[in-house]
């Protein structure tokens, strides 16, 4: 049994400020061959510093940046080593020293965690964090096996070869421990595509009904296509700041907070353990959670990496109910399950009524805190690399008030060669100051939670 | 003066264009084995090829952890100190905790599809070991009995599988 002691729970702290300024993101798409992997980090990086309105030239701050954090998480795909040098110097940012990040689905959260420790500990007053993934270099079912790669080689790999048939498991497990319905989880993959309908960036956008979803063809049983995510090509930049420089880049800076939570790849050998509190939970809340026979936790019901990603996260932040003081979440829907296990990890909803957060209202927009109106995993991209940092893009251009900037110019849809559709609707928050995003990897092996409150 | 026989010559095969337009894009092939060892879980792969399923336990009296792992693990995480290995009792008799089907697997799978992946709870085990069910249709809380596929083995984690235990006459007490 783990046993967590006072250093364990120390709650982490930053020595100084740190800021999120701005970001940039690419067209997400399965095969894109016009591109090489440092050409498609361009056109982000060059969105983040020439769309931003940012206050100093892209020369100047590229004359700031002296640190550099780069996810990417498989070498197997890209078939490139060290390709953060090429990037490094593709962007014209040697000789700063970049470090190569890889921490699997969750490569793009620890990228900006890196990043943001490079800040707070003074190490750099303006860091980039960036991120890519090329999938594309081999077929589905071989990118599948090499996915299949962060199950245990030993014991799990060769048992399906697909990511899905670990998290199928849990999808089955959930439903008999928790009373999750099909209905539901088709809801997710219905909301997530048509929230990446309105989203020029987005690979599988599309009007689907619930029945569309169930119909759709069987991954791993029960877990349909449309409830999971592709392979994608793509990259995404965040720029990160001390406090003096947020300041004089932006009139919009976001102060930031992340941390992480690491747990076995194996779901098998995460034993029963005392679940960790948010700071709006008590006790109580958990005296009959275990009420079936057999069951745990986080056992496959729920992911012990994410709750402590949000136990320390929330506590850095100065959050006390999630529900209550985030204005909007991005979520890591790799599939609809762990979508939905999430929302019990992060506090959205106690352990056990996770399917309320949709059937609520919720979690769509213009409700209490909507969730994923980037599109998220299944709707807009998993370029996995470069995941972690759009979900907190998303976050950042939500509570500038930059959502049509960034979603609704019909300029941004032509230059990926799409069009904006006539019915595109705006989905900026009213007035959004607090949102969180998770990024998640290996069926929960790694997951950090990020915040981003609104400075200005 | 270099002679003509020192010329270097190309000796490859030339890459094969998949396409041309809006980029060139050529076939880059892979073919690699590598060398993987189970290094101090050899003992468990070795026992599924003999019909036994080895489990370890720590048995230091300190440890808080005196259940059995299943996947084996040589050292404890708990205590950090080596675990002994222990053969599970036959018939290996567990209870399914949740399963998947799985329709479309990737590249390399070496079962036929569909097929059912388990994941089975054993007493006195504080693991939950993942297999594959070789024929029937799983429910959380069936019984099963692990097999061994000890004839033409094939060295890995494939060398065990389960059946239902309803179906299996000879394993009926």
């Amino acid at each position: 049994m783990i046993i967590l002691k006072k250093g364990n729970l120390r709650i982490p702290k930053w020595n100084r400020k740190v800021f999120a300024v701005a970001g940039g993101l690419t067209n997400y798409k399965k095969f894109c061959p016009e591109m090489k992997l440092e050409e498609q980090v361009m056109v982000a990086f060059r969105q983040m510093l020439e769309n931003n309105d940012l206050k100093i030239s892209p020369a100047e701050i590229k004359g700031l940046v002296n640190f550099l954090a780069c996810g990417n998480f498989s070498d197997h795909f890209q078939d490139q080593l060290l390709c953060e040098a090429k990037v490094t110097d593709y962007l014209g940012l040697d000789p700063m020293y970049d470090i190569g990040i890889k921490t699997g689905g969750a490569t793009g959260g620890s990228t900006v965690l890196t990043a943001a420790m490079a800040i707070a500990s003074g190490y750099a007053d303006v860091a980039l964090a960036v991120g890519w993934e090329r999938m594309s270099e081999v077929d589905t079912r071989t990118g599948n096996y090499y996915i299949a790669n962060a199950a245990c080689k030993d014991f799990e790999t060769r048992l399906s070869r697909i990511y899905a048939a670990y998290y199928a498991p849990m999808a089955v497990r959930f439903a008999w421990a928790y009373n999750l319905s099909e209905e539901t989880r088709a809801k997710v993959a219905v909301k997530n595509h048509l929230y990446a309908y309105y989203s020029p960036y987005s690979q599988q956008p599309g009007k689907y009904t619930i029945q569309d979803v169930l119909n759709s063809p069987m991954s791993t049983y029960p877990l349909r296509f449309l409830e999971c995510c592709a392979m994608t090509d793509g990259a995404a930049c965040m720029l990160l700041c001390d406090e003096k420089t947020a300041y004089k880049l932006t009139d919009k800076p976001c102060e930031l907070f992340i941390a992480g939570g690491s747990h076995t790849l194996r779901v098998a050998d995460r034993r029963d353990m005392e679940i960790p509190l948010l700071p709006h939970e008590t006790p109580d809340m958990y005296k009959g959670l275990r009420k079936k026979e057999g069951q745990r936790w986080p056992g496959f019901e729920s992911f012990a990496a994410a709750r402590f990603a949000a136990y320390f996260a929330y506590r850095m932040a100065g959050v006390t109910n999630p529900l209550e003081e985030l204005d909007l979440v991005e979520l890591h829907d790799a599939f609809t399950i762990s979508d939905i296990q999430t929302y019990g990890d992060i506090g959205l909803r106690p352990y056990g009524q996770e399917p309320d957060y949709i059937e609520s209202g919720d979690a769509y927009f213009g409700g209490k805190c909507p969730s994923n109106l980037s599109g998220g995993l299944i709707g807009t991209m998993h370029a996995v690399g470069a995941t972690g940092i759009f979900q907190g893009i998303e976050c950042l251009w939500q509570i500038q008030g930059k959502y049509n900037k960034f979603h609704g110019d019909p300029k941004i849809w032509e230059s990926f060669g799409k069009k904006k559709p006539k019915d595109w609707k705006s989905l900026q928050v009213p007035n959004a100051k607090q949102a969180a995003w998770v990024s998640h990897a290996g069926v929960g092996s790694h997951v950090t939670v990020g915040i981003l409150r609104k400075a200005f | 003066m270099a002679s003509k026989s020192k010329i270097t010559k190309y000796t490859g095969k030339p890459a094969k264009v998949l396409q041309s337009e809006p980029a060139i894009v050529i076939e880059w092939p892979r073919s690699l084995a590598h060398r993987h060892t189970y290094g101090k879980l050899s003992p468990f792969f070795k026992g599924l090829t003999e019909g036994k399923l080895l489990a370890t336990r720590c048995i230091n009296p300190e440890c808080v952890e005196h259940r059995l792992w299943l996947p084996p693990r040589a050292d404890c995480p708990d205590c950090n100190q080596p675990m002994t290995w222990e053969e599970l009792p036959q018939p290996v008799i567990g209870t399914v905790h949740t399963y998947a089907r799985v329709e479309y697997a990737g590249a390399g799978i070496e079962l036929t599809t569909p097929y059912f992946q388990v994941d089975v709870e054993l007493p006195g085990v504080c693991t939950i070991f993942k297999g594959y069910l070789q024929y029937g249709t799983p429910e959380i809380g069936m019984k099963v009995k692990a097999c061994f596929r000890t004839e033409d083995p094939t060295n890995t984690i494939l060398d065990m599988y389960w059946i239902p235990l309803a179906d299996d006459k000879a394993a009926r007490f």
